[in-house]
């Protein structure tokens, strides 16, 4: 899948092509908002990840340009902390926006969800190794032994495998199993996560919940990197 | 109008409301003057024709007044101005005394039996414009034949007395208008002069001196109302200045550590090579630090964006027990770990926005936690009053002294130096708060023991039609 990332700063532009290239897509980066519509309206791109604050043309003239031919979706990264900014760019048809630091495991989940097609599927069974999840009857096996889960619990570890490889950030997880969709400042996720990791791993030598330091958690058969 | 200066109104008022005064009153002694000089020359000549219709009546005849011509002269002899001419009854002059050569005009002739009055006087002009008083009347001789007595006055003295007078007026006036014109201006000035030295003071009082006040000693009473408010404003400002300035050096110093942790951490590892372990572990320690970099920044400007007054809440109804519940429910884990139970009660519901409703109870758990020893309970309540709803969070602690309650909910305020450390609490979680409860227009009041309760309440205003209070300004 190809992206393409329009961002001035050359270090940030770096970053997220190599971010994005190790996690699977092909990605081309514009440094400034001509070059970038330019490339936009030539190439077909699947998805374009476009800073606001450009020389040159700015984000917003690059996206109305853009609109004018083209229904490519539009990730916003923006340093704007501002409820109206943010209602412009989704008004504009920009698809999703991320404000100014960000979390790199943020964009690609956000990428990751603009670029899937319909609705996430519900898996009804989910196996991971010797691991069971069946989401229906709510019910959890490991090498075929009964594990039970809080409700909480059973929300992360399905979230976590749902998205199986993928690093999700503490705000990610609060957002999704709590739905405290702000940085609460506090070691909810880590508590929940050590408690999960106590009924899913302990005792088997395979574990299937790692730690990603200072960025998230992931669920997979191997350590990540 | 509006711009231009008030002493140069002030004085150009004066002097029009005097300039008017004056016109008015030298108008009226003018008039008033001139028609007594009128009335008083018609008087003479009037008189004079009666007199000479009387003297004419004891001559015999047309040649009998000729005769008499001098003691008819002598009735207005001692006035230059006059002039009398007497004709029979076929037009012939029989005296004509004229010496200032008054052109003397045909008239009406009262009859002879007839009263002379004012009303009989005519008016005409000489070459010069001068006007001329005339009465002209009939007379009975002792024989019974008819003379026409003509008297005639020219009144040039009296026009020029009269222009001079005009003159004298117009002088006088003038005058009066720039006596009141200097008078006026130096009045107001010496009036205005409080406003100058209060611009003077003003001129000195910048951002780097707004401990300088307005002296309200020298002001008048008309503006000491407004040096009083304009101290106070500059109180404010003062005080705003001072928060401001505080505010950035305390987030310079937040920010300073984790820098400090991150620049420090990366020159050290980069002195000689290391395992792989070791710089993932650096790399995950660096992300730590701008973890709590980005916090910061986010806190700071979510507390700048409460001040706006065009924040918009989405303000919803909301059950309490629902709220708190899964409030509680979050912190579980935490709370369980750490030997604490939650105990939630409550009752009702609450009109605020979801997600700083969740927020503030969130920064208030998350610090009531901090706190708690080990097998201590924490007492979350919701409960809707009459006129408001309170959601109070309660927990046993060491307490928090009368000097930092004052000033728990300011910004970057620690209660506990030696936990500065700590990346969790940046200060700003209370100040988080009450930026929220400032938002919904309601309050948040703390109350503590030392080594006894705490206990935060934060008040919501009971209905949602509420006018939402803009946050004071700080």
């Amino acid at each position: 899948m190809r992206l393409l990332v329009i961002e001035d700063e050359r270090k940030a532009g770096e970053y997220l092509k190599k971010g994005l290239e190790e996690s699977g897509f092909t990605v081309d980066v514009a440094y400034n908002g001509i070059d970038g519509l330019h490339l936009a309206l030539e190439d077909d791109y699947e998805l374009i990840v476009l800073d606001v604050m450009l020389p040159g043309i700015d984000g917003w003239t690059v996206l109305a340009r853009l609109r004018a031919k083209k229904e490519t979706p539009v990730l916003f990264l923006t340093a704007l902390d501002d409820l109206e900014e943010r209602v412009r760019g989704l008004e504009s048809g920009g698809d999703d926006y991320l404000v100014k630091p960000f979390a790199f495991v943020e964009l690609l989940a956000r990428v990751r969800t603009l670029l899937r097609r319909g609705p996430p599927r519900d898996v009804e069974h989910v196996h991971i190794g010797d691991l069971e999840i069946d989401a229906i009857r709510r019910r959890v096996r490991r090498a075929g032994q009964k594990i039970d889960l809080t409700p909480r619990e059973f929300s992360l570890l399905q979230l976590l495998a749902r998205r199986r490889g993928e690093v999700l950030s503490r705000t990610q997880i609060a957002s999704y199993v709590w739905d405290m969709n702000f940085d609460s400042d506090t070691n909810v996720v880590e508590v929940a996560i050590r408690r999960l990791r106590v009924k899913i791993d302990d005792g088997h030598d395979t574990k299937l919940i790692h730690t990603v330091r200072g960025v998230g958690y992931v669920l997979d058969l191997e350590e990540p990197g | 109008m509006s711009s231009s200066s008030l002493s140069t109104r002030l004085t150009a008022t004066f002097i029009a409301i005097t300039a008017l005064c004056f016109a008015v009153v030298g108008f009226l002694l003018y008039d008033a003057l001139a028609s007594r000089l009128i009335a008083q020359d018609d008087t003479n000549i009037v008189l004079a024709a009666r007199h000479l219709r009387r003297l004419v009546a004891e001559v015999k005849s047309d040649a009998d007044v000729i005769q008499h011509r001098d003691r008819l002269v002598a009735i207005v002899l001692g006035d230059p101005a006059i002039a009398l001419r007497i004709s029979d009854a076929g037009g012939h002059v029989l005296i004509d005394y004229n010496p200032s050569g008054i052109p003397l005009e045909p008239m009406a002739a009262t009859e002879a039996n007839e009263r002379i009055t004012q009303q009989n006087v005519q008016v005409w002009r000489d070459l010069n414009h001068a006007p001329i008083d005339g009465v002209a009347t009939q007379a009975s001789l002792a024989d019974g034949s008819h003379v026409v007595i003509t008297v005639a006055r020219s009144l040039a003295d009296r026009a020029s007395l009269l222009s001079r007078l005009r003159r004298d007026i117009a002088v006088i006036v003038l005058a009066g208008m720039l006596l009141v014109a200097l008078l006026s201006f130096l009045l107001v000035r010496r009036a205005l002069r409080p406003l100058r030295t209060m611009a003077a003071q003003a001129k000195v009082i910048t951002a780097h001196r707004l401990d300088a006040r307005m002296s309200l000693e020298q002001a008048p009473i008309e503006l000491q109302q407004l040096t009083s408010s304009l101290n106070d404003m500059l109180e404010r400002l003062e005080q705003g200045f001072a928060r401001v300035w505080q505010f950035t050096v305390d987030l310079a110093h937040d920010l300073r550590t984790p820098l400090s942790n991150l620049r420090g951490t990366n020159e050290v590892a980069l002195t000689r090579p290391r395992s792989v372990a070791e710089y993932e572990s650096l790399l995950g320690s660096n992300i730590e630090e701008c973890e709590r970099v980005s916090r910061t920044i986010e806190s700071v400007l979510f507390l700048a964006r409460a001040e706006n007054p065009q924040f918009a809440l989405n303000l919803v109804e909301m059950d309490l027990a629902e709220q708190l519940g899964a409030m509680a429910d979050y912190f579980e884990g935490p709370s369980s770990e750490a030997g604490i139970s939650i105990d939630v009660s409550a009752k009702g519901s609450v009109f605020a926005d979801r997600e700083l409703f969740r927020r503030a109870v969130n920064n208030l758990l998350a610090n009531a936690i901090r706190y708690t020893p080990q097998g201590k309970t924490i007492f979350l309540r919701g409960l809707a009053h009459a006129d408001e709803v309170v959601v109070s969070v309660e927990n046993p602690g060491k307490g928090i002294d009368d000097e930092q309650l004052e000033r728990i909910f300011e910004r970057f305020f620690r209660g506990d130096r030696s936990r500065s450390d700590s990346a969790n609490s940046a200060g700003l979680g209370l100040a988080i708060v009450k930026s929220i409860m400032d938002l919904h227009g309601g309050s948040v009041t703390v109350q503590s023991q030392v080594a006894g309760l705490t206990r935060f309440d934060l008040r919501f205003p009971r209905t949602p039609g509420f006018d939402a209070q803009p946050p004071p300004i700080d």
